[in-house]
């Protein structure tokens, strides 16, 4: 009874444990589950109501872009992006074959985004409608298609560097990259409650609205830059430089009108091009400036009463400064004599401005480059602006003084050099040049108007007018004798620089470069155009970009209604416009385009190298200034064949021109088309006999 | 106290804390049960009525049982051992036959007769408490010798643990195993006998669990759900997003948001998470709370029993619905890995309520024949 007893007790116990840990583990589950109830309960609340709540996106619109007067440069469209729902895919290999060509993708890529475990996947976005019909044609199950906003500029080509251009999703360069932020619109969403199955329960909807994007205004003038792109394209015809490029500013405010470089891309199909040309160079890339930067140096000098305008000087085309020849660009015909510091600036002589730079001393002369904005970015409202570089105080020597004072060994961009001009014209303020003149919201109101903004005054009214004047002198009896716009006053200067790589110039590589305004007593359009690396003819800015200048600004001035500020009377016209040509057989090229230069007449080359043979006009014959001159050299007719000629290259040339040329040297033209010469059969350099047909064909340069 | 007691000796009444709350828990379950499948069963079988109807079936048919069991004197169940054993491994077996089993999600544990799906296993837990009970309370004397004692038990456990297994349904298999180790331990095993049992089956059961990479992954994603919230980690990161918005007072009766189609099967092992996201935690307490009245009052018919067969056979039932119970809310709030196991008298599932329910007219037999 005692081993019974035993028994029972040792059940009783036995089951007193088993029901003590049960009761145990329950409170361990009450606490675990007010755990989950109550601390946890808001993270899972949460993460809970993302499960439950689906969202549909409400697309927003990116901003426009407009131009000065209110015209569209780049808006937005909605287009068909081609999407894949796997899960409704059931022979991936059949639907990446039939895909394949027409999306022009490989099927491995295709099979690799249709196979993925997702609801949806992007097959190729923002197809053309052509591609959308052909997909659509094929009927296959699991291939759809959502609506996607694409940005569309409708002037293509025009205005691309500005503008820049929006990738997938976002602004990738230009403005459109600068004002991201205000021109991208901001999605709103739909959200309601679903099933696990996405079907809408009753709940609470929320909508969050979307946000659009704003608009931009900006200060420059579709018609002018057209006319500024048009002259570019055509230099770039007729040159075939590496690169040519403008800026056009209003020299009050800073508003910049045109900016433009070739070659240029369209914003519609960015990726069809070289990413070289994505890029505004007159703003991001810096070059030597050259002669035009002789215009700080001469405000500096008059700033600090060291010029001496009437005095004399004796340029013998080299100066030794530090133990090294420094030239004048005259150097080869001997320098320009003597000549008074006034007509140095005309004729944009090296040595006066050596002398004028170790007047002022290093420290001065670099203060007022500094002062210029040189060496520090202008603030422009342009992604990637390049800054420049001068000499650091302790690297300044006599040589780098003396160079630096006509130009040579520093760079800047094109954009620091209009901002520095534009002092001269505004009364000697340095302004910040801007492109947005104002951002308007969808609903009309105003968010953001730049104002002109003064930087610094760089000058006194009085030196700036006195730069004015000089730079008039060069247009008028100077080496910018070619930008002379008749009925106007025009101030301006060239500048030649040689292009600098790995620290040492490029021989025979130039930047050719006009910088200028008008009317000169009242500027209200200052202009700088470059051609940078022309493959043809001339190489001196005088016979390049001072003529660049002066068609685009007539133009300019023409269609911004700017009445001539002085009407030229009747019968002075005549004679005190009208020049004698001069006798120029015998002489090289050089030789030759100096002579020009200084009558303000330009050279058109006919034949690729030697001495000039022949001209046209004839020696004597009085013709307007401006006029072209033809120069035949030795090369056409030389070789063993008589009555053999050299067809000459006449890329760029209008009909009248080639019509003169072909005749004078004795070919026939059948022509095509109008404008300006784009092909030519035979061949430049090709001999033919006299009389033979050259067939030319004409275009217009803006295609 | 060792002894049966006579036939015909004055009985007491039942204890009605036991009948009232089991009668609250099945009747919260039907309605539980109808909140959380009615959206479900009128999609998918255009009757929302599907589940609530099959489960008020079986809880009537049960309650018919259990009101039997409790009249059916307690001791007589001895007898009908040699058929309960017979009718076990029979059913167990049948499971396996083609035209008898019925195959659901390539598992194999019903057994098909006139419309109405069979769970062999739940009958089998029964089987083994009223075996094992019976068996241990004849050798509770010589209960030292584990060869002649113990192991016999344990052995008709682990044929019908292997049976079960290979359905699969390792939870209800893991589940019977704890029982049986339950009333091995209450009648009085040696510990060392015990803890070298213990030794040699739960490496196995570790084994079982790991053998199957879905099981691996189950006891990995336990510990971490959100690391694999699609596949493995799903179903326990759909409890808890039922649970945690529950909070104090729940989202109301009906509203819940995660049986539509979030949370699968929501009537099934995971209906408590329903509970506690409907009534929040003071409806998911007020449900421990009942099965602790019942365990409690389960354990004390168990020490009350006027002999060892009836402590053995009341602590077994009891130990099923708590072991059970433990299981399935552990795996709900996240507290253990994923065994598919449901909650007694709760979860929809006939086969289930009807032998629970049966179990249940047991305990109140016993609990009768208390002697205080």
């Amino acid at each position: 009874m005692t081993r019974e007893k035993k028994a029972v007790q040792q059940i009783r116990r036995r089951l007193l444990t088993v029901f003590f840990f049960t009761v145990l583990l329950m409170a361990a589950l009450v606490f675990r589950l007010g755990w989950i109830q109550f601390v946890m309960a808001e993270e899972l609340q949460s993460k809970a109501w993302e499960q439950w709540n689906r969202s549909i996106p409400a697309r927003s619109s990116r901003g426009d872009i407009f131009d000065a007067n209110g015209n569209l440069l780049a808006g937005s469209a909605s287009v068909e992006t081609v999407v894949a729902i796997p899960p409704q895919i059931n022979d991936p290999l059949f639907t990446a074959r039939a895909l394949a060509p027409v999306l022009d993708m490989t099927e491995e890529r295709i099979i690799e985004l249709i196979t993925q475990e997702r609801a949806a996947v992007y097959l190729k976005r923002r197809v053309d409608e052509d591609v959308s019909r052909e997909v659509r044609l094929l009927g296959l199950s699991g291939i759809s298609f959502t609506l996607e906003p694409k940005r569309y500029y409708p002037n293509a080509n025009l205005f691309s560097q500005l503008l820049g251009f929006v990738g997938t999703d976002q602004g990738w360069a230009g403005l459109e990259i600068f004002y991201e932020e205000e021109l991208e619109g901001q999605d709103g969403s739909l959200i309601f409650p679903t099933d696990n199955k996405g079907r809408e329960i009753p709940g609470v909807r929320s909508f969050v609205p979307p946000r659009e994007g704003k608009d931009l205004y900006l200060t420059v003038d579709e018609t002018i830059q057209f006319i500024v792109e048009r002259e570019l394209s055509r230099a770039m015809v007729e040159y075939k430089p590496k690169r040519a490029m403008a800026l056009a500013v209003n020299p009050q405010t800073g508003e910049v009108l045109a900016a433009a470089s070739k070659p240029d891309f369209d914003p519609n199909r960015y990726n069809e091009y070289n990413k070289e040309y994505w890029r505004l160079f007159p703003v991001t890339d810096t070059f030597e400036p050259g002669s035009t930067l002789k215009l700080i140096t001469l405000s500096a000098a008059l700033e600090e009463n060291l010029f001496p305008a009437a005095a004399h000087l004796e340029c013998t085309g080299s100066i030794q400064v530090a133990g090294r020849t420094v030239r004048c660009w005259t150097s080869d015909r001997g320098g320009h004599g003597r000549i008074t510091y006034a007509e140095s600036v005309y004729h944009s002589c090296n040595i006066s401005f050596i002398y004028l730079g170790q007047e002022l001393g290093a420290e001065t002369l670099f203060k007022y480059f500094r002062a210029f904005g040189l060496g520090s970015a202008t603030g422009v409202d342009y992604p990637g602006e390049g800054q420049g570089q001068l000499f650091r105080p302790d690297q300044i020597g006599p040589l780098e003084l003396a160079t630096s004072s006509f130009g040579q060994g520093i760079s800047v961009t094109p954009m620091q050099q209009v901002m520095a001009v534009s002092a001269f014209a505004n009364g000697g303020y340095l302004m910040r040049p801007y492109f947005v003149k104002e951002i308007i919201d969808r609903e009309g109101s105003t968010v953001f108007r730049q104002e002109p903004k003064v930087i610094r005054q760089v000058t006194s009214e009085e030196t700036a007018k006195n730069v004015a004047r000089l730079m008039e002198g060069t247009v008028v009896e100077g080496s910018g004798a070619n930008a002379a716009i008749e009925g106007y006053r025009v101030a301006g200067k060239t500048g030649t620089a040689q292009k600098v790589s790995g620290g040492s110039y490029v021989p025979g590589e130039y930047v050719l470069s006009f910088i200028g305004f008008a009317p000169a007593d009242d500027p209200q359009v200052l202009l700088y155009v470059a051609v940078d690396g022309a493959q043809r003819g001339p190489q001196w800015g005088s016979q390049v970009s001072a003529p660049l200048f002066n068609v685009i600004m007539k133009d300019v001035l023409s269609y911004l209604e700017i009445p001539p500020d002085h009407l030229p009377e009747e019968e002075n016209l005549e004679a005190a416009r009208l020049v004698d040509v001069p006798d120029l057989s015998g002489l090289s090229i050089d030789e030759a385009g100096a002579l020009l230069d200084n009558k303000g007449l330009l050279v058109r080359l006919v034949g690729e190298e030697g001495l000039i043979m022949a001209q046209q006009p004839q020696a004597g014959t009085q013709v307007p200034v401006q006029s072209r001159i033809m120069l035949y050299l030795d090369d056409l007719f030389a070789g063993d064949e008589l009555e053999s000629v050299k067809v000459p290259d006449l890329q760029g040339m209008t009909i009248k021109e080639v019509g003169e040329i072909l005749a004078y040297i004795g070919l026939k033209m059948e022509k095509e088309g109008s404008g300006i010469v784009f092909e030519q059969e035979p061949a430049p350099g090709t001999r033919v006999s006299q009389g033979s047909s050259i067939m030319v064909h004409f275009s217009s340069p803006l295609n | 106290m060792g002894k049966a007691p006579a036939e015909g000796e004055a009985k007491k009444s039942p204890d009605y804390a036991i009948f009232f709350t089991v009668l609250i828990l099945a009747g919260f379950g039907l309605v539980m049960v109808f909140s959380a499948s009615y959206i479900s069963a009128l999609e998918s079988r255009g009757d929302a009525f599907f589940f609530l109807r099959r489960q008020a079936f079986w809880l009537v048919l049960g309650l018919v049982g259990m009101l039997t069991a409790s009249r059916f004197d307690y001791w007589k169940w001895r007898k009908l051992l040699p058929l309960l054993l017979f009718s076990n491994f029979l059913l167990l077996l049948l499971v396996f036959v083609p035209e008898i089993g019925v195959e659901v999600n390539e598992a194999r544990r019903w057994i098909g007769i006139g419309g109405f799906n069979i769970q062999p296993a739940e009958f089998t837990k029964l089987v083994v408490i009223i075996f094992s009970a019976a068996f241990l309370s004849k050798a509770r004397l010589n209960i030292k010798d584990f060869w002649s004692s113990s192991f016999i038990p344990l052995a008709v456990m682990g044929a019908s643990f292997f049976l079960i297994l290979l359905q699969p349904d390792l939870g209800t298999a893991l589940a019977l195993a704890m029982v049986a180790l339950v009333i091995v331990f209450a009648a009085g095993t040696p510990l060392k006998h015990f803890i070298a049992f213990l030794s040699a089956g739960v490496p196995l059961a570790v084994y079982l669990m790991i053998s199957e990479p879905y099981r691996l992954q189950r006891l990995f994603s336990y510990r971490d759900p959100w690391a694999d919230p699609l596949r493995s980690g799903y179903q326990i990161i759909q409890s808890l997003y039922a649970l945690g918005p529950g909070g104090l007072f729940g989202v109301g009766l009906g509203r819940s948001k995660q049986k539509l189609y979030y949370l699968p099967e929501p009537q099934n092992d995971f209906i408590f998470a329903i509970v506690g996201e409907e009534l929040g935690f003071l409806g998911a307490l007020t449900v421990i709370l009942l099965f602790f009245i019942l365990v409690w009052r389960g354990f004390k018919v168990s020490l009350q029993a006027p002999d060892t067969f009836g402590n053995l056979m009341a602590a077994g039932i009891t130990a099923m619905v708590a072991i059970q119970m433990l299981i399935n809310i552990g795996v709900v709030t996240g507290s253990i890995p994923i065994t598919g196991i449901n909650l007694p008298l709760i979860s929809a599932g006939g086969s289930s309520l009807f032998f629970t329910l049966v179990a249940m007219g047991i305990l109140m037999n016993i609990s009768k024949h208390a002697s205080p």
